[in-house]
Formats: structure tokens, C-alpha cells, sequence
């Protein structure tokens, strides 16, 4: 057990710091800003999927009322952006690459001036074949999404060949012998729609060029740190001198990590002397979207009669848009999906990366995570089916154990997958009987603890107050604003409520990867403990001084530091400071944590093939479908997630929960479509998110096995609960209508159909 | 001035700058502006500001316009972690009490009927359900006094 203390404690359950400035309608975002004096920007977009950019003319939009500042191809550095390809450009030069990439930002007076402005900048273009579908892009003589891909400067470990841009490789063993071996063999293939991150808050940034040269950037960003530092590094600005200052983000999920609304709103303001406002509306931001990757697999594999798995073969293709961006880690991480967390001993699991003339995919909520778990899981339960063996038993046959080893070699400890299974099934009923038309199915797979450099400051005041800097952002998940807290409290003595938190202000000096890979407390909750620790050790010095006690025998509890057993004989915190005449800090880095070992013959250009403090988490779900018309209700999910140690369970529930129903929507109802031109549903009625009528019981079980990597032994907990359910519920349309489609999302009609499939295929 | 085109959510966040109504789609579907006309829930994105003249609009700022007291709802919501990102929030609060001043004690379904057209990405929406029907009984007992709660404010 972690060491408690004090009033409040790590593991106990803490309403996030925010949420009364929330329920108030306090809380400040991006677009609650409205400095007077500020310009408004408008974007021109391309309205062609691939064009050549003939002439770009702004001099009838520069004479229009109210522009102050254009911002275009011809007056920003010609810079690559460096997301391992250098394949990108702020503003296109000779080609537009997807529907609604940005050609030209304008500022002007109002908004009204500045759309008015967009429609009279002259943009010539020579629409070309544009490339829709990975088929498309690989195909003999397909046309380029990049002609000059042979030139641009790439990273270690990047392929490229043509339209693809990332391909990486997992081999161990001898699949086609061990197939041969195998009692039976099946092959599954599946397709993946694109989807969308669907936070609610649009996308927005204002931007000032300060009198000293610097930029003053006010953003929703998961990332406000990296976005600096590659805004400063495109325009050639001090970093030091650029100050992004987060706001409260109205949800993130992989969506807002990459700039969008801040490079416009930036290149405008370095061009004029007034603040520049860019609000997207829910088109421009659908337009604007790093979406999940869209794509296909293909699964064969094989098993012994005795239902041991033998060997396993699968092949990824993701879309990932015109340009890499982000969209590298999909790949990467569905090979590490692919076969896991069973004991297969021969595998050959490889993902390509391709280029299509769509929106730029991102690292959405657990990039790869949803898909390479949906076409794993649903193959695995084919093949069990096939042996006629139960899908919970099978998996339960083949888990990974302690001391078994990864398909890349690394050795793995603290495995949870039994207890996942056990705990899922459990609590959904596995063995229970039900009525016709219903159905479950079980789902597990493992995630990883990504360990980013964070910084933090913790200060006590004369006043007792406790202030604490972090550059990680609260985007909504309640790391920063509910573990972070919880872990200075917890160190300190101290009521939490009574810290003052200042998150994601680049003003701060306190640096942080931002939110993504669930690293927040992860990263962050270390660099604020280590700052907690430093604190309360100099507290803990001057108290002895001033109670004249031994160390050992002073405790810090309800803000004051006391000698054990004798309330009355203590100081307050904030009178220790006083006395020192000075705010009592402590500055506390993340430490660098390697990543585990694994045997790099097994590997081909991967650069994530072995993962840190890993984690299992098993989805089970119950549904009933209506075989006349496809369509499905989700009665209820169970997760049960190792999670290492809940540092503040209120916070881990509520990310299974909104991992369980976000997982519904990829499984169900959500598709992002792409038409001749380009994006088609940008819109929130024609972009369907789960409501609250959709959304099932969910069930949050928490499993603790404490990984001896992250602080306090917890383990990365936001992006796992969004792998497994939409497989689950997969299983569990299969177990309820004998039949279920292997693309997502699993719509009423693809229901339907693949249930009308089976039965006419068995008249 | 309002201009006869504007809608109630302009007048409000960009005229009025109450800011605690949240613009999400502008086209009525995520519901986070919702606010109360006459007690009933409108997507403000949606409605004319010149047709709420004379009527009693309520936002999340009026809803708790005493300092640092909260209403139950709101209480309700921060207890039982029906927030994450929080943009959602006012709205879905808004809607939640129009539907307990015309539903004092609803059942589940009646409350996720009501919250029907405010999506939330982040809570999975149980905690949300949770937080209303706990809130219930005591928005009734709040509504039952509110000539007491008015005068021991005061005094």
C-alpha cells in the first residue's frame, strides 16, 4: 500500500478541482474570449479534393472593407512541417490535397468582412483525379498524393514508397509451418470507417504580436508546450518569446494535440498589431479534423484442436489523409495490438501507412487502438467458434501470463489478463441464459503507459495557500485538474480545494508533452509528486526547527504540521512560510524511465515495439438486435481495466465510462464519409454521436496491479477503455443473431445484411 | 441594439457577454446553448433574440446568482463526476431543470427523454442521469421555498 497522510489522499475519491467553475459556466474557453480591439479571421479553403494551384491573386481581397492582414503561400516561410515526413506546407504552394485545406486567412474588422474578404481571393486551379480510397491509392499507375515524395527528408525508421508513408513489421516463428500444423484455420478481413475525435467545443486561437517581438497564443490545446515550440521553430521566433496560454479545452481526444485555428490566427497576428480572433463553426471544424484512421485488415490464423493458438497472420492498411501528420503511431501500435495479449508462437503482423486526398488523420483516442481490437477480437472469436470452444474459455486458454514474452521479445510482468477476462464476464453474466435476439461478447487487449517530460512548481504561500504550475493541460480528462491536486495534497497535508492550479501556460516555465498516450498523470502526476516531495521535506525541516520535535515524529495534516498525537503542539503550513520570509518551492522533472527491452531482429522500421508499465483491459457487453431490421441496443458494458493504482478513482471511472460509449458510437453509429468532393459530414446531424438514449449501464470495474514504473504504481488509464467495447459488442451481436458485419460501424443496414447473408447462405 | 436576424446565443455571449452559454454546432443539434424561455429549454442558437422580448430568459449565470451558493443541480453534477470537459455542461444542466420544473420527479427514462438532444463525448452520460435524479427532490424543495431562501439571504 502507498504510503497516506494528511487529509486528503491519493485513493480517495476527489471531485475535480474545475468542476464548479464548470457547472457554473465560469469555466473559460477559447471562444469566451473577446478582447475588444481584435480583428476577425476567415479561412479559404480549397473546395477540391487534389488540384494544381495555378495562381493564387490577393489584391482585390487586400482592397476589400476592414482586411487588415492576409496570410497566404506568397508572404509565409516556405518552411516543411516536420512530423517525420516532411511532406507538409503551413499554406500549399502547387498542390491542394484534401476538401477544405487552407489557401489563404484573412483579418479584418468582422467576420462578415473577413468571409466577404476569402471569396475575393483569386485561387486558379487545375483540378486533378483525386485519390479516395486506399484501393485507389495503391493501385499500378495510381496517381501521386505526392510527386516529390522521393525528395522529402524523412526520420529513421520511415518508409516511404509512392502513396505509402509508413509501413512497419512484427515476425516471429514460422506462420505458414505453424498453420499447416493448425486443426483449423480462419481468415477474417475487416474495414474500418474513419471517425471523428467529436469533442464538442469548435476549434479556436487568438494570437497578439507582443512589442517585443514575441507572440501571445490563447488556445485549447492538449499539447500547449509542443505547439509553441513548433509554432516558434516555423516562423523563426525566440521560443521564449512566444507564449501559448491554455484555456480550458472543451474536450480534446486526440483532436486538438496538432495546431489548427493557432498557425492561422498566428501568421495573421505576426502581420498586424492587434489581437487576432479565429472561432471555426462546426463545418470549418469538421473540414479542419484529424480524424481516426479509416482502413482494412486481413486475419488468418490457426489453432490446435485442443484451442491453442498456433499461428496468426494479419495485415493492416490505414488511410491517413493527404499528409503523414500525427498518423504514424496508428500503424505502429496496431501491429503491438495485433496478436496481443495471447501466447501465439508464430506471427507476422505488419500495417501500412497510405496517403489519399482526405483530412489529415490524427492520434484520436487511442490511435489504432478500436480498430486493430474490433478485427483482432472479432477473428478470434470466429476461430473459436470454429473449434467449438466458448470465446471466454479460448481467450482464457491463450492469455499472456507472467514471464511470457511479447511478439517483439519483451518480457512481460504484472499481467492482468485473467483477471480482466474473469472480472468482464462476471459482471456481465457470461454464463447466464437469455431471451432470443440477445447476445454477449467479451473483448480484451493491452494499452501502454507513455512517460513524457513534465515539469511542475509547487509553492506554499504566507497565506497557506498552495499554488501549483504545470504545463500539462486540463482538457477534460481530470488528470490535471483531479489527480494532480490530489497528489500534492496527499504529500502536503492539505485540503485540495485549497490549491490554486495553473495548467498548460507555456509563462510558467514548467515544460510538458501534453495530453496524449494517457500520459498525463502518468508524466505529470511524477514531476508534481517529486515537486510535492521537495515541499514537504523543507516543510518538514522547518517545523522541527520551529516545534522544536524530531522529523520522524512531525506529521503534515489539515495544513498544519503537528507533532503525532499532540493536535494542539503545531504550525500552520502558511506560517512556516511566513517565517521563512519566502514562499516555500519545489520544482519537481519526470525521470527518465527507459522502455523495456525487446529483440530487435523480430521488428521492421518500428519504433514503438516495446511498451512501458503495460496495461489489460477486457470489455464485455450484452446486446439485443432485431434481426428484421438490423437494428442493435447495447443493454450494458463492463470494463474491467488494470489500472495499476487509481489515484483518484472518481477520475478512472469516469474514463471507462466515457471510454465505453465513445467506443459504442465507433462500433455503431459512427462514420466520418467522403464524397467526389471531399468530406461529407461535418455536422453533428449527420455525424452521429451517441446521445444519452443510446448510451448503455456501463460498468467500471477497476483492477489494480501496481506496475513499479509510474507514480505510485498507477498505470496510463485514458485511451484503454476505448479499445475493447466496440469488439465486444461485435462478439455479441454474433452471439445474438448469428451473424455480425466486419466493418464498423455496425449500422442497422450492415447488421441486416450480414444477418440475411447467413441465412440465405445456409437455405 | 439587436438586429432582427441575431439569434438569442449572439445576444447573449457576444452582446451581453455571458459567456457561460456554449456554442457547439449552431444548427440545434448538441444542445450546448441550451437556455430557458418561460422555464422551457431552447437551443438559444436557434432562436430569434427579438422573440424573447418580454419574456423571462434564464441562463447558467442566473442560475446560481448568489456567490459561491450552488444550485442543486449543480451540486448534483459535481458530485456525482456528470462533467469532464465541462462545454457541455450549462447546457445540459438547463435542460435537466427545465425538465424538473415541468417533471418534479422523474424517472430515468423521463430523464434521459429530456436530455435526449444534449451529446456529451466525455461522461458516458450515467453520472449525468445520476446527478438529475439526485438533484430531484431537492430542486422540488428548493422551488417549494424559494420566498424563504430569498429572505434569509437578505437578512
Amino acid at each position: 500500500m502507498p504510503e497516506r497522510s494528511g487529509s486528503a489522499t491519493i485513493g480517495s475519491k476527489l471531485p475535480r478541482l474545475d468542476s464548479p467553475a464548470k457547472a457554473q459556466g465560469q469555466a473559460v474557453y477559447v471562444a469566451d474570449l473577446q478582447p475588444q480591439d481584435a480583428l476577425a479571421a476567415a479561412l479559404l479553403r480549397s473546395p477540391h479534393p487534389f488540384a494544381r494551384i495555378v495562381s493564387i491573386d490577393i489584391g482585390d481581397a487586400k482592397q476589400m472593407p476592414g482586411v487588415r492582414a492576409i496570410a497566404y503561400s506568397g508572404n509565409t516561410p516556405a518552411k516543411s512541417l516536420d512530423f517525420g515526413i516532411k511532406d507538409q506546407l503551413l499554406f500549399p504552394r502547387d498542390l491542394v490535397r484534401y476538401a477544405g485545406e487552407p489557401v489563404a486567412a484573412i483579418a479584418a474588422e468582422t467576420e462578415d468582412q473577413a468571409r466577404a474578404a476569402a471569396t475575393a481571393v483569386k485561387v486558379a486551379y487545375e483540378p486533378l483525379a483525386p485519390v479516395l480510397s486506399i484501393e485507389e491509392a495503391l493501385a499500378p499507375g495510381a496517381p501521386l498524393v505526392h510527386p516529390d515524395w522521393q525528395s522529402y527528408e524523412k526520420g529513421a525508421n520511415r518508409v516511404t514508397d509512392r502513396n505509402i508513408c509508413g509501413l512497419n513489421r512484427i515476425r516471429r516463428g514460422d506462420v505458414t509451418a505453424a498453420l499447416a500444423r493448425a486443426d483449423a484455420v480462419v481468415e477474417s478481413s475487416f474495414i474500418f470507417s474513419a471517425g471523428a475525435p467529436g469533442y464538442l467545443e469548435p476549434r479556436a486561437a487568438i494570437a497578439l504580436r507582443e512589442p517585443d517581438g514575441g507572440l501571445t497564443v490563447w488556445c485549447g490545446s492538449q499539447s500547449p508546450y509542443g505547439n509553441r515550440d513548433d509554432l516558434a521553430d516555423f516562423f523563426g521566433l525566440d521560443p521564449q518569446r512566444v507564449r501559448f496560454i491554455n484555456q480550458f479545452v472543451g474536450g480534446g481526444f486526440g483532436g486538438k494535440i496538432l495546431m489548427a485555428a493557432e498557425w492561422y490566427a498566428a501568421a495573421l497576428a505576426l502581420q498586424c498589431d492587434r489581437p487576432v480572433r479565429l472561432v471555426f463553426s462546426r463545418h470549418e471544424d469538421g473540414l479542419n479534423l484529424f480524424p481516426r484512421h479509416g482502413g482494412k485488415a486481413t486475419f488468418r490464423s490457426g489453432a490446435s484442436k485442443e484451442g491453442r493458438l498456433l499461428g496468426m497472420e494479419a495485415a493492416f492498411f490505414f488511410d491517413t489523409g493527404a499528409y503523414v501528420g500525427y498518423g504514424a503511431g496508428t500503424a505502429l501500435i496496431a501491429t503491438m495490438l495485433a496478436s496481443a495479449p495471447y501466447r501465439i508462437p508464430a506471427v507476422d503482423l505488419s500495417a501500412t501507412l497510405v496517403y489519399t486526398n482526405k483530412q489529415v488523420a490524427g492520434s484520436v483516442r487511442a490511435p489504432g487502438g478500436p480498430q486493430a481490437t474490433f478485427a483482432k477480437e472479432l477473428h478470434i472469436d470466429e476461430l473459436a467458434l470454429a473449434l467449438g470452444m466458448d470465446p471466454l474459455e479460448f481467450r482464457l486458454r491463450n492469455a499472456w501470463q507472467d514471464g511470457d514474452r511479447s511478439p517483439t521479445g519483451q518480457l512481460l510482468e504484472g499481467v492482468r489478463v485473467k483477471e480482466t477476462l474473469e472480472e468482464a464476464a462476471r459482471a456481465i453474466g457470461w454464463e447466464a441464459r437469455r431471451a432470443p435476439g440477445r447476445g454477449v461478447g467479451i473483448a480484451c487487449s493491452w494499452w501502454f503507459s507513455a512517460c513524457g517530460r513534465s515539469e511542475a512548481r509547487v509553492e506554499v504561500r504566507d497565506d497557506g495557500s498552495v499554488h501549483v504550475h504545470s504545463g500539462n493541460p486540463e482538457v477534460g480528462t481530470g488528470s490535471a485538474a483531479g489527480a494532480l491536486p490530489l497528489i500534492v495534497a496527499d504529500r502536503l497535508g492539505i485540503d485540495p480545494t485549497a490549491i490554486v492550479l495553473t495548467l498548460g501556460d507555456t509563462a510558467t516555465q514548467t515544460y510538458d508533452g501534453g495530453v496524449g498516450g494517457s500520459a498525463s498523470t502518468f508524466s505529470a502526476g511524477q514531476a508534481v509528486k517529486a515537486a510535492a516531495e521537495d515541499v514537504r521535506r523543507q516543510l518538514l525541516e522547518r517545523a522541527e526547527e520551529a516545534l522544536e520535535a524530531r522529523r520522524d515524529d512531525i506529521e503534515l495534516r489539515e495544513g498544519r504540521a503537528q507533532v503525532r498525537g499532540a493536535a494542539d503542539h503545531g504550525i500552520p503550513i502558511g506560517e512556516l512560510a511566513a517565517q521563512a520570509g519566502t514562499p516555500i518551492a519545489g520544482r519537481g522533472v519526470t525521470e527518465e524511465i527507459s522502455d523495456p527491452e525487446f529483440d530487435a531482429s523480430l521488428v521492421q522500421s518500428h519504433d514503438f515495439a516495446s511498451w512501458l508499465a503495460p496495461s489489460f483491459v477486457t470489455s464485455a457487453a450484452e446486446v439485443e438486435v432485431d434481426a428484421s431490421t438490423g437494428r442493435v441496443v447495447v443493454h450494458k458494458i463492463a470494463t474491467a481495466q488494470d489500472v495499476g493504482f487509481a489515484v483518484n478513482p472518481a477520475g478512472v471511472v469516469g474514463q471507462i465510462e466515457g471510454g465505453a460509449v465513445q467506443a459504442l458510437g465507433y462500433g455503431l453509429c459512427e462514420e466520418l464519409q467522403f464524397g467526389p468532393a471531399g468530406i461529407i459530414n461535418t455536422g453533428f446531424h449527420d455525424y452521429l454521436l451517441p446521445t444519452i438514449i443510446d448510451a448503455p449501464k456501463v460498468e467500471a470495474i477497476m483492477v489494480e496491479s501496481p506496475s513499479g514504473a509510474g507514480p505510485f504504481g498507477m498505470k496510463g488509464v485514458g485511451e484503454p477503455p476505448v479499445t475493447t467495447p466496440a469488439a465486444a459488442i461485435g462478439n455479441a451481436i454474433r452471439n445474438a443473431a448469428g451473424a455480425v458485419p466486419y466493418t464498423v460501424p455496425m449500422t442497422p443496414e450492415r447488421v441486416w445484411r450480414a444477418v440475411k447473408d447467413r441465412r440465405d447462405s445456409r437455405i | 441594439m439587436v438586429e432582427p436576424q441575431s439569434s438569442l446565443l449572439s445576444v447573449l455571449r457576444d452582446h451581453l457577454k455571458l459567456t457561460g452559454t456554449k456554442e457547439g454546432c449552431s444548427t440545434g443539434y448538441c444542445g450546448a446553448c441550451t437556455v430557458l424561455v418561460d422555464g422551457e429549454p431552447v437551443n438559444a442558437c436557434l432562436f430569434f433574440a427579438v422573440d424573447a422580448d418580454h419574456r423571462s430568459v434564464t441562463t447558467i449565470e442566473g442560475l446560481s446568482p448568489e456567490r459561491g451558493e450552488l444550485h442543486p443541480l449543480q451540486s448534483a453534477f459535481i458530485e456525482s463526476g456528470g462533467l469532464q470537459c465541462g462545454f457541455c455542461t450549462p447546457g445540459m444542466i438547463m435542460s435537466a431543470l427545465g425538465l424538473l420544473l415541468a417533471h418534479p420527479a422523474p424517472d430515468e427514462a423521463a430523464v434521459r427523454e429530456a436530455l435526449a438532444g444534449n451529446l456529451c463525448r466525455c461522461t458516458g452520460y450515467q453520472s449525468i442521469v445520476a446527478g438529475v435524479l439526485e438533484a430531484a427532490p431537492k430542486v422540488r424543495g428548493a422551488d417549494a421555498a424559494p420566498a424563504r431562501k430569498r429572505a434569509r439571504s437578505r437578512a
